[in-house]
């Protein structure tokens, strides 16, 4: 897929990059290093500068301080530097009156791919899409999962050393992520390094080799999922309690007391404990006694989503 | 790249069947309607509807009322009860363009005849008076001639017997002697200065005029893919690759322009199929205005589409200067119909520029010397248009 898939030398590094909009800073001193075969999510809160971020590695914007090279070029200078980029927008970006072929086609052209070469590049991006058997459908025809397929197959028909993926997946129900999750896995085996953007922390979890979390225009944390779970959990395992129903203000000042954090999901508590299984134990007869019986306690390892959290709440040092 | 963005074009509006339609079937459809308007408004077809009370019950008024109730000329109508009141009346609710009533003889010395008319339709009273002048002196001369002797015999100092015998037996001639076909007694003979079918220039008109108005719509409607670009991610997945928007901007200039080109085709050969305009025989000139015309309107269209941020924006602004545009240039009126300054002010929109290439060309023959300028006129326009498409493009980088 790639021209040198054996290298592993850096595609994209960022050093030190700084901007700021109308004097407020979006991104300050962010470093970043991508290699060939390797799968980096950059994490982080809306407003975080993920967009300003890849805007820049993009070549959009020109940071105000630092450096963004792809293979050693610079893509606001240098637009042949630009020509190793795939990008996957958040939006289906095709036109949807033409085929997925079409589509492929298209952007293929528009990369500057040789008509020589175009039959055999739009049939790859198929192939490695697994869209072949949906080739000829007008794109407005297809399910959500099959155009976010094709979304990506129009961003490495001209087989790109990078791609990005603005949230790939967002949307789509469980098959269709995991099909695109399939996908992504079959370019970086390929050699294309990818970073992708997510606020799916399982996905993130299960595909990237590495996760940046980026919050306030700094990369607060960076490094392989499980080690920095690791890192910042240590021993302590997460305690998930499930209540029936929603509890009322006395009831949560119970829950606060017992250390449990309300989660995204509805009627879900958690927090964290050293002792796991038998701190769950406890916790189920404590709060059995002031009445707040759970329909079911959960103990897992804390998860990206952990770490996520208190990132966004400044609990972490930089 | 370019050739690569025509292509997105033309099967997006191949498989979109409203936008063919839209394209390709409503300009020469909305060509045929403002022609057949336009072509029996403002020739001899005009056949003016005039409502007739002949108050003066004299042989002669009777005569004159049924001359004009069998003139192909005008369709007069007998009101009833003929008065002046019931002529007033259908005048006022529109049921007649114009009205007469014959409240004396008409031989008689005064003014034996009042017009009616609508102020809004000022063209009704002096075509109704020229049209019964016309019917009062071909179908009865004797009337004229015994009204202009009894106008004359004052200043004679009256008629001897014999001059009065005289007077009474020619107009007792003419009043037996059919008048000759075509011949309405007056003063004038009439000659034409170009042979057509009918309409003539008026429909020469209207073609470049319905074409330009639908040039430029059809161009606005193909330049708002622009912003479904930037909507949906294309511009930035483009954005980030080494073309850029360059080649998107230029493809569908002149995607936009072929398809100015196929539109006018439609709208031309229906005028030259339905109305004998000659199209064909003056082709070496038509073609460079035609492509003149597009080139405008796909520069406009792109250039103005890309001032905005927005698809309701462009869709505001677009709606508001195809209308303004066609209004002042003549696309919805004649412009020799405007006053001057507005004529003047047209001037200032691609519309009048074509259609007055349209019309010199195919209606007044007219040479390569009479269209130049036209033809530099939009193709500057359109190269402009074109140019801030390009460096708005270019910004959407930043």
């Amino acid at each position: 897929m790639t021209a040198e898939p054996a290298s592993r030398d850096p595609i994209l590094t960022v050093t030190g990059a700084v901007h700021a909009y109308g004097g407020r800073p979006v991104l300050r001193a962010v470093d970043l290093t991508l290699r060939p075969g390797e799968i980096y999510a950059l994490l982080g809160p809306n407003g975080a500068g993920k967009t300003t971020l890849i805007r820049t590695i993009c070549g959009r914007i020109r940071p105000d301080g630092g450096q963004v090279l792809l293979k050693g070029r610079d893509p606001a200078r240098v637009s042949a530097a630009r020509a190793g980029l795939g990008l996957v927008p958040q939006e289906i970006a095709l036109y949807p009156n033409l085929t997925v072929a079409e589509n492929i086609q298209t952007f293929a052209a528009l990369a500057g791919t040789p008509r020589a070469a175009m039959a055999a590049a739009v049939q790859r991006a198929l192939e490695l899409t697994r869209t072949v058997d949906r080739a000829h459908v007008p794109v407005k025809h297809l399910s959500g999962g099959y155009q976010r397929r094709a979304n990506i197959a129009a961003a490495i028909v001209h087989e790109p050393s990078l791609l990005i993926l603005d949230e790939p997946t967002v949307g789509v129900d469980l098959d269709a992520r995991e099909a695109v999750d399939q996908v992504i896995r079959g370019l970086r085996d390929l050699g294309v390094a990818v970073l992708m953007t997510t606020h799916d922390l399982d996905q993130a979890g299960a595909l990237a080799d590495r996760v940046g979390f980026l919050n306030e225009g700094q990369m607060v944390l960076e490094g392989e999922p499980k080690a920095l779970i690791a890192e910042a959990f240590g021993a302590q395992m997460e305690i998930l309690v499930h209540l029936s129903e929603e509890v009322d203000a006395a009831g949560e000042i119970q829950l606060a007391a017992e250390g449990l954090e309300r989660t995204r999901r509805a009627h879900v508590w958690s927090r964290l404990d050293a002792d796991g299984y038998a701190a769950a134990g406890r916790l189920d007869k404590r709060l059995r006694k002031v009445g707040l019986t759970p329909r079911e306690i959960r103990v897992r390892e804390p998860s990206l989503a952990n770490l996520f959290t208190l990132v966004a709440e400044r609990k972490l040092a930089a | 790249m370019i050739a690569a963005m025509v292509r997105v074009m033309a099967l997006d509006l191949w498989r979109d069947r409203g936008a063919l339609v839209m394209t390709f079937l409503l300009p020469p459809l909305v060509f045929l309607i403002f022609s057949s308007v336009f072509a029996g408004t403002t020739g001899d077809d005009i056949q003016l509807k005039l409502a007739v009370a002949d108050v003066a019950r004299t042989p002669d008024s009777g005569r004159l009322t049924a001359a004009l109730v069998k003139s192909p000329e005008v369709r007069a109508e007998t009101v009833s009860p003929a008065t002046a009141e019931e002529v007033r009346r259908l005048v006022k609710a529109g049921q007649a363009d114009a009205g007469l009533v014959i409240r004396e003889d008409p031989a008689s010395a005064g003014k034996p005849f009042v017009i009616i008319a609508d102020p809004s339709r000022a063209v009704a009273a002096p075509l109704a008076q020229a049209r019964v002048q016309q019917v009062l002196a071909a179908a009865l001369p004797d009337v004229a001639m015994r009204r202009t002797v009894t106008l004359l015999e004052p200043a004679l100092g009256g008629l001897s017997d014999e001059q009065a015998e005289n007077a009474d037996s020619a107009a007792a001639l003419l009043r037996d002697t059919p008048p000759k076909a075509g011949d309405d007694g007056g003063f004038f003979d009439r000659e034409a200065v170009k042979d057509a079918k009918t309409g003539g220039g008026v429909i020469a008109y209207y073609a470049g005029a319905v074409m330009i108005l639908f040039a430029l719509f059809s161009a606005m409607q193909g330049a708002l893919g622009l912003m479904e670009e930037r909507r949906t991610g294309v511009a930035d997945r483009l954005l980030a690759g080494v073309a850029g928007m360059g080649p998107v901007v230029t493809g569908k200039f002149l995607f936009l322009v072929g398809q100015g080109l196929v539109q006018a085709l439609a709208i031309f050969v229906t005028a030259q199929l339905v109305y004998g305009v000659a199209v064909v025989q003056h082709a070496a000139l038509w073609l460079p205005t035609t492509l003149a015309a597009s080139a405008c309107a796909a520069g406009l269209a792109l250039g103005l589409v890309s001032l905005c941020r927005t698809r309701e924006q462009a869709q505001m602004l677009s709606t508001f200067v195809i209308l303004i545009l066609a209004a002042i240039g003549g696309s919805m009126v004649p412009r020799f119909l405007m006053p001057p300054w507005l004529q003047t002010v047209g001037w200032f929109t691609p519309h009048a520029w074509a259609i007055e290439a349209y019309q010199a060309i195919l209606w007044r023959d007219a040479g390569i010397g009479a269209v130049y300028k036209a033809w530099g006129v939009l193709t500057a326009a359109g190269l402009l248009g074109l140019a801030v498409a390009h460096v708005l493009a270019r910004r959407l980088r930043r």
